[in-house]
């Protein structure tokens, strides 16, 4: 197999090659003004690896693919168009307002509870560019009040007037019955036609996001159209930068619902953290390929952790309703939650319980932890984890970064051993344990509330800090056993080039599988036969465009399902894909039983109240080659090594420093078995075996930690 | 005869023997005031104090905090997930761990601090009294449920389940899930009844009993509910949710026992709260001594226009802290607005928690150095007798008067934990609705629009609008689509800030919304909205900011909007001034009131609310021109309210400021100020009366004497009573109109019989 593909991150660019049976992960900063250009230089390194031109590479592989969080720096930097939004009126605030609660979305829990200092985020459509339309669609799709074009023509004039770039359509009940949404772009051609210069684009809400919830939908068309033009650039000077050096392929986008398409077939929306996203597709296929089972895939990194889950079978776990930046969306996103927990994470003293506090403040990359000696003045993690001996400080992040210890033990003193009265390392062993404990707590929550227990999961470590804490991880989480994976420095940009290309059409219903009020059961098939039917042409017809063959085409259907009148459904994949009698809807109501009582415990289900589908989902998706990582699984060998020297380490639950040995790259050579405590460097990453574990390599770099006395 | 009130006639024997013999022959366990009455923590137990009073580990104990407030986000997202009332689809939930005591010792990140509070009366009524009674017992595996506001709540439409945690046989700790469940077969729909004239129209009053064995609802009891409420699938659907979220936590406890031993388990518990409560002491100790007041009132009973006084004083003196509410209004008899002093105690800790010191932990600990006093039977502290279903109207100002009375307090201190914030809007207007659905369903409950109320201006910058309810954060106003699916109503207006709506100042109050809602597709189907704030204003402003306005609802009946919309859509103006003040519909019957008690609504009848705005914070003289002219250009200010108000010049046309001409303006108003101003004495001697002025409908005290309250009610003689005495009845106000119209008759008759 040849491909590449790429994550471009905030900072780098990660790019993995697969020629044959090498793979190659490289890394190069990336280069906002020009993406071109840090892909260039990493796709360099891995020429030079591989010993190959560039035009040979490209020409070569037989697709390109890309992550990116181009969209969510494009967010943060608000470097987007001016919106204008036309809505229903009488929803003019639905925005602005954000269901109350949106002055908190992607905050942590202490800046939601402080009421008086809430401010919501400035605004992607400021209040002054929303205009309502005399209008209405009921929930059933009558229409109530019939779209005033007068009303419609003035609003438009207004919004352009006052120097809207690009146009959103909102209107209440739109993914029921379009009709006004639609009539609105032909009078929006009508009045600026898009041969015209500066044509203005125009979104509407429901081929944006097809379930109801005029709020979320609102967000999504507007972030949709706030990053178009800014995806568009920074993509297409990609594509580009291909064509001349040789591709001649269609350039494929990794989507945040786990699956990718062409350029051409991609919303903005859609990209929004396919990077992390990218990191769980990874994990998914590594879980596939070495059949390792559930996965809970962790990535450690300065400033944040992220926590994905990885079901054998099959199962996804979405977020229908993820927080993107700031904001509450509506797309089905691979779920991911990402704690406020890292490297850079702020030690502090905890006044209240005398004890230590880690987080949510953190020092990030800039400028991160006093060890840096960038100005950073507050202990972090990192700092405490230098000071117990685990990092080199003329070895770290592959010499890139000189570690200042005399900083670390400056600010650990000036801010926590005084107040607490106790010696340094006994505060720098609490930090790693509480830092430890949390994220376990976080990933326990995740499983545990989705009805799964850590101790059916084998954990992945990866990120900058993963490898490092993944064993204290453990022994909070009471789990045995943590792979390390393979090209953990570059493993977004690994999951990217092995996702299917996919697209996910979705549809708000009210089906009633089952009245309570009437005691009666489905029977009108036609109409939600006839929903399905549509969806998965919909999605047939995205593959076709793409130059599928019709006959690879696969479907997944899923429903979300609920009890009486629950807020929140249970996404139930179903094989019923038709109804036809009344044995079929016993069926999915079956297996609604089962994933409920799963995950909520048995004899929670309450089928009494009544049961009711209320989205249709169905994937519709082509399956492609994947990078072969079979031999991810421990191997037999277990190969002793001799440590390249040794220090002085600190444990927690070990009152003295134990003479730790030290290991470099070479012992990521399969077979390499190492008894903790451990400390081994290599040019990626510190992999810290604590001295309840042990450390065996496995194949192509990956790297797994079994506690002792684990089964 | 000799009853407990003669108990200090009695000789110790006499005591004795009568103390035995009433406790072998209580008729009743009613609500025990003994426990309703303390808010403190209660004392170590045998057990907290054998492992606390040796070192215990602090670093331990946080993690094992840690692993306790896992356990509760995880129950939490579970009660999120599977609720079914409204009130757990928006956040109107809460999961909890107490000790074995019953002292509430923690909650989730989010979920409401006020319900977690109130339940920890119930576990110390069934340790009281289960515990040991053969017939009741409590055991692994029981869970007991309750919503009765007389043994602890805030309400009596919510619902809570609490279940015990055993571990070696020994009851270790309690947990709980309670949700705001909303229908509970009340005289209205929707569980907040505003027509309740005794306990007894107020629906389920379930004392605390038991309802699960061996992890398992019993099905005769939940029948039995099932059987009093108008939604019986509600019922039984969220008391399995509130069963299996605290089998899963006390699944949890289990868990954190096996890592960390019991012993450590009930001393993080039991130092967790200790510790709190010696860093709110230690606070305390910081503000400086003195006394802080503010009056506010009430301005309904939802059946009458009254104004109720509800005021608080805080006296600080040598690090102790006391909040009193003498001279509040007296209870009414024969009103649901009277609030149980428990409920009102709970809501203040939690205005203190959320608008104060907000970085303190969830605990009961939080408030319990703080010394409460009320009167007897007073609104705020009102006898078991008197009706409470909408004590909202009472316990919702709980939430505001610490913060707005601790400003003063707070505003000299080199430290503080939050910035000081004139009072968020704090009597939610919402539609309470029940009927039959579009879908053949009964309903009864309410929308989530409580969720969304303006925050008041702040030290530092404008308060926000419509954002979380005044009791909590992160609650949702949720998806106007979502509720319309599922009941026979159409939003025409869902969510608009209006013009000029707000509190006033240096900084002005974030708004509420205006909405505007008919029936569709149900001939069945009617709304209650119970609320005062329609005549006074409910969130004053503070060091010179304005009040948040008035907000009446206003309906048109007799009209079909609908069939308007389809032929004459001309008609219809998307905004409540317009439609009420150009009243372009004919044959409209438009009308405005304060609270409405529950009508049946025609399908095409307007009915009309507004969220509230917060209070301003500083003087209007101070906001800077630029924001007055960006609130201009973002529809929240009128040019005419922009000149009058801030003084502030700018071209009408686009908006250009005129900064030399707005300072000149505001000089002149600084010195016509000056012109209208008298010495205080003066004011004193103009402004002060001895008594409530006649014709004012008032109830509470009046200057200086708490003692005396004056009541002057519509169809009740005007009189004053004993603070603490049993309160007041007031006339039905159908009566009331019976009996003037059967004078207007009489009139006529005698006019007729005259010509």
């Amino acid at each position: 197999m040849q491909r590449i593909s790429v994550d471009i991150g905030g900072t780098f660019t990660d790019c993995f090659v697969a020629w044959g049976d090498k793979y190659v992960g490289t890394k190069a900063l990336t280069t906002h003004h020009n993406l071109a250009q840090g892909f260039n230089d990493a796709l360099d390194i891995a020429i030079e690896e591989l010993a190959i031109d560039k035009r040979t590479l490209l020409s070569g592989v037989d697709s390109v693919r890309y992550s990116t969080t181009l969209g969510t720096n494009a967010l943060i930097e608000r470097n987007g168009p001016r919106i204008g939004l036309l809505t229903t009126e009488g929803f003019n605030s639905t925005v602005p307002l954000s269901r109350g609660r949106g002055y908190g979305e992607g905050l942590p829990f202490e800046k939601q509870r402080d009421l008086c200092n809430a401010v919501r985020p400035d605004p992607i459509v400021p209040i002054s560019m929303i205009r309502g339309v005399r209008e209405r669609v009921a929930y059933d799709g009558d229409v109530i009040l019939t779209l005033d074009e007068d009303d419609l023509r003035q609003k438009m004039r207004e919004l352009v007037d006052q120097g809207a770039e690009t146009i959103v359509v909102i209107y209440a009940n739109s993914v029921v019955n379009p009709e006004h949404e639609l009539r609105t772009r032909e009078i929006f051609l009508e009045e600026y036609p898009s041969y015209l210069l500066g044509a203005i684009p125009l979104l509407l809400s429901h081929q944006v996001a097809g379930r109801k919830g005029e709020y979320v939908r609102s967000t999504s068309t507007i972030i949709d159209g706030y990053l178009h033009q800014v995806m568009y650039h920074g993509l297409g000077t990609l594509e580009m930068y291909l064509r001349s050096n040789g591709y001649d392929k269609p350039m494929l986008i990794s989507h945040n619902s786990g699956g990718m398409a062409q350029l051409n077939s991609t919303d903005a929306l859609q990209t929004v953290h396919s990077g992390p996203v990218s990191g769980v597709a990874a994990a998914e296929h590594l879980s596939f390929s070495g059949e390792l089972g559930n996965i809970v895939a962790t990535d450690m990194g300065g400033t944040s952790f992220d926590i994905g889950i990885v079901v054998e079978g099959g199962e996804k776990h979405y977020d229908f309703n993820p927080v993107i930046d700031r904001w509450l969306v509506s797309v089905p996103m691979v779920h991911l939650v990402t704690l406020g927990a890292g490297g850079g994470s702020i030690a502090s003293y905890d006044y209240l319980h005398n004890s230590i506090k880690i987080g949510p403040e953190s020092a990030g990359s800039d400028p991160g932890p006093a060890c840096y000696d960038r100005g950073g003045m507050k202990p972090t993690v990192t700092d405490a984890d230098l000071m117990l001996g685990y990092l080199d400080p003329d070895n770290y992040a592959n010499g890139r970064i000189e570690l200042n210890p005399a900083r670390s033990r400056f600010v650990l003193e000036e801010e926590l051993c005084d107040d607490m009265d106790m010696e340094l390392l006994d505060i720098c062993k609490q930090i790693k344990q509480t830092a430890d404990s949390n994220m376990a707590n976080g990933i326990a929550t995740e499983l545990r509330s989705r009805g799964y227990d850590p101790s059916e999961f084998t954990t992945l470590a990866y990120g900058g800090n993963g490898p490092l804490h993944c064993c204290g991880i453990a022994n909070a989480l009471g789990v045995n056993r943590v792979l390390a994976p393979p090209f953990s420095s570059v493993f977004s940009a690994l999951g990217a080039g092995n996702v299917n290309q996919m697209h996910i059409h979705e549809m708000s219903t009210y089906t009633v599988l089952y009245h309570t009020g009437t005691q009666s059961m489905l029977t009108d098939y036609e109409r939600i036969n006839t929903a399905i039917s549509e969806l998965e042409a919909r999605g047939r017809d995205d593959l076709q465009r793409q130059g599928m063959n019709p006959d690879d085409i696969k479907i997944r259907l899923e429903f979300d399902m609920r009890y009486g009148n629950q807020r929140v459904e249970t996404a139930v994949e179903t094989d019923v894909t038709r109804f036809n009698s009344m044995h079929d809807v016993l069926a999915l109501m079956g297996r609604f039983d089962k994933r409920y009582g799963e995950r909520f415990g048995e004899g929670s289900q309450a089928t009494e109240s009544g049961v009711r589908i209320n989205t249709i989902r169905v994937s519709s998706y082509i399956e492609l080659d994947k990078v072969d990582f079979s031999h991810v699984k421990p191997v037999e060998d277990k190969l002793s090594m001799e440590p390249v020297s040794s220090r002085s380490c600190h444990f927690v639950g070990v009152d003295e420093p134990l003479d730790t040995p030290v290991y470099d790259d070479a012992a990521l050579a399969a077979g390499t078995f190492i008894e903790g405590p451990a400390v081994v460097t290599t040019v990626n990453t510190t992999y810290l075996v604590e001295p309840d574990w042990n450390f065996h390599a496995s194949h192509r770099g990956a790297v797994w930690f079994f506690r002792k006395d684990g089964k | 005869m000799a009853n407990v009130a003669d108990a200090k006639n009695l000789s110790s024997e006499d005591k004795e023997i009568l103390e035995k013999f009433l406790k072998a022959n209580q008729l009743f366990h009613g609500p025990d005031q003994e426990i309703m009455n303390n808010h403190g923590l209660c004392p170590r137990s045998e057990e907290e104090e054998r492992i606390l009073s040796v070192e215990f580990d602090p670093h331990m104990a946080n993690l094992c905090r840690g692993r306790i407030l896992a356990a509760l986000d995880e129950s939490h997202t579970m009660v999120e997930q599977m609720g079914v009332a409204p009130g757990a689809k928006w956040g109107d939930i809460v999961t909890t761990i107490f000790t074995a005591n019953g002292d509430m010792a923690s909650t989730g990140t989010h979920g409401l601090v006020a319900f977690a509070s109130v339940v920890g009366y119930p576990i110390r009524f069934i340790n009281k009294y289960w515990v040991d009674d053969s017939s009741v017992g409590v055991h692994d595996g029981d869970a007991f449920i309750h919503n009765d506001s007389r043994y602890g709540n805030i309400h009596n439409t919510d619902q809570s389940m609490m279940m015990p945690v055993f571990w070696d046989g020994k009851l270790v700790c309690w947990v709980s899930s309670t949700i705001h469940e909303g229908e509970n077969g009340a005289i209205e729909p929707g569980g907040m009844p505003s027509i309740a004239e005794s306990k007894f129209d107020e629906g389920l009053k379930m004392c605390p009993f038991k309802v699960a064995s061996n992890d398992e609802l019993r099905r005769d009891i939940v029948t039995f509910l099932q059987n009093s409420v108008r939604d019986p699938k509600l019922q039984l659907a969220d008391m399995k949710v509130k069963l299996h979220v605290a089998i899963r936590l006390r699944k949890r406890i289990h868990s954190i026992i096996e890592e960390f031993g019991v012993d450590s388990l009930i001393g993080t518990l039991r130092k967790s709260l200790e510790d709190t409560d010696a860093m709110v002491k230690e606070r305390i100790k910081e503000i400086p001594n003195g006394t802080y007041r503010i009056n506010t009132f009430l301005d309904s009973t939802l059946r009458e226009n009254l104004l109720s006084k509800v005021p608080m004083r805080v006296t600080i003196k040598d690090g102790q802290m006391t909040w009193n509410f003498n001279g509040a209004a007296p209870q009414y008899t024969n009103r649901s607005i009277n609030s149980v002093g428990a409920s009102f105690k709970t809501c203040l800790a939690t205005g203190l928690t959320l608008y104060v010191w907000p970085d303190l932990p969830k605990n009961q600990a939080a408030f319990a150095p703080i010394d409460v006093e009320f009167d007897e039977n007073s609104l705020l502290n009102s006898s078991v007798d008197a009706p409470n279903a909408m004590s909202l109207l009472a316990i919702f100002r709980a939430f505001s008067l610490p913060a707005l009375t601790l400003a003063k307090a707070q505003y000299c201190m080199p430290k503080r934990f939050t910035a000081i914030s004139a009072p968020s809007y704090n009597q939610p207007a919402t539609f309470v609705y029940g009927g039959l659905t579009q879908h053949s369903e009964i309903t009864g409950n309410f929308c989530a629009d409580i969720n969304g109320n303006g925050t008041g201006g702040r030290e530092n910058k404008d308060g926000e609008h419509a954002l979380s309810p005044v009791f909590g954060y992160m609650a949702d106003t949720g998806e106007m689509e979502l509720a319309e699916e599922e009941l026979p109503f159409v939003r025409l207006v869902s969510q608009k800030l209006a013009k000029d709506r707000v509190g006033f100042g240096k900084y002005r109050s974030g708004q509420g919304y205006e909405q505007i809602a008919t029936v569709r597709q149900s001939s069945e189907f009617g709304f209650m909205s119970g609320q005062c704030g329609a005549k006074f204003s409910t969130a004053p402003g503070l060091f010179g900011g304005y009040s948040c306005p008035s907000y009446p609802l206003a309906k048109i009946k007799n009209i079909n909007i609908l069939e308007t919309l389809a032929k004459n859509p001309e008609q219809f103006d998307f905004d409540m001034v317009e439609l009420m003040n150009a009243q372009k519909i004919p044959g409209g019957k438009y009308s405005t009131q304060g609270a409405m008690n529950f009508e049946f609504c025609n399908e095409g009848e307007i009915y009309m609310i507004c969220q509230g705005a917060g209070g301003g914070y500083g003087d209007v003289l101070d906001r800077a021109p630029e924001m007055v002219i960006k609130d201009i250009e973002d529809g929240l200010l009128s040019q005419e309210t922009a000149l009058r108000m801030y003084k502030v010049a700018f071209n009408p046309d686009n908006l250009v400021l005129d900064l030399e001409e707005t300072e000149n303006l505001r000089q002149e108003e600084r010195q016509a100020r000056i012109k209208r101003g008298i010495p205080y004495d003066e004011f004193v001697q103009s402004w002060v009366k001895d008594k409530p002025p006649e014709g004012v409908p008032y109830a509470g005290s009046w200057g200086d004497d708490d003692s005396l309250l004056y009541v002057n009610a519509p169809g009740v003689p005007p009189r004053s009573i004993q603070a603490g005495s049993e309160g007041v009845m007031l006339a039905n106000p159908k009566d009331l109109r019976i009996s003037s119209l059967e004078q207007e008759v009489a009139q006529l008759k005698q006019q007729l019989g005259a010509n």
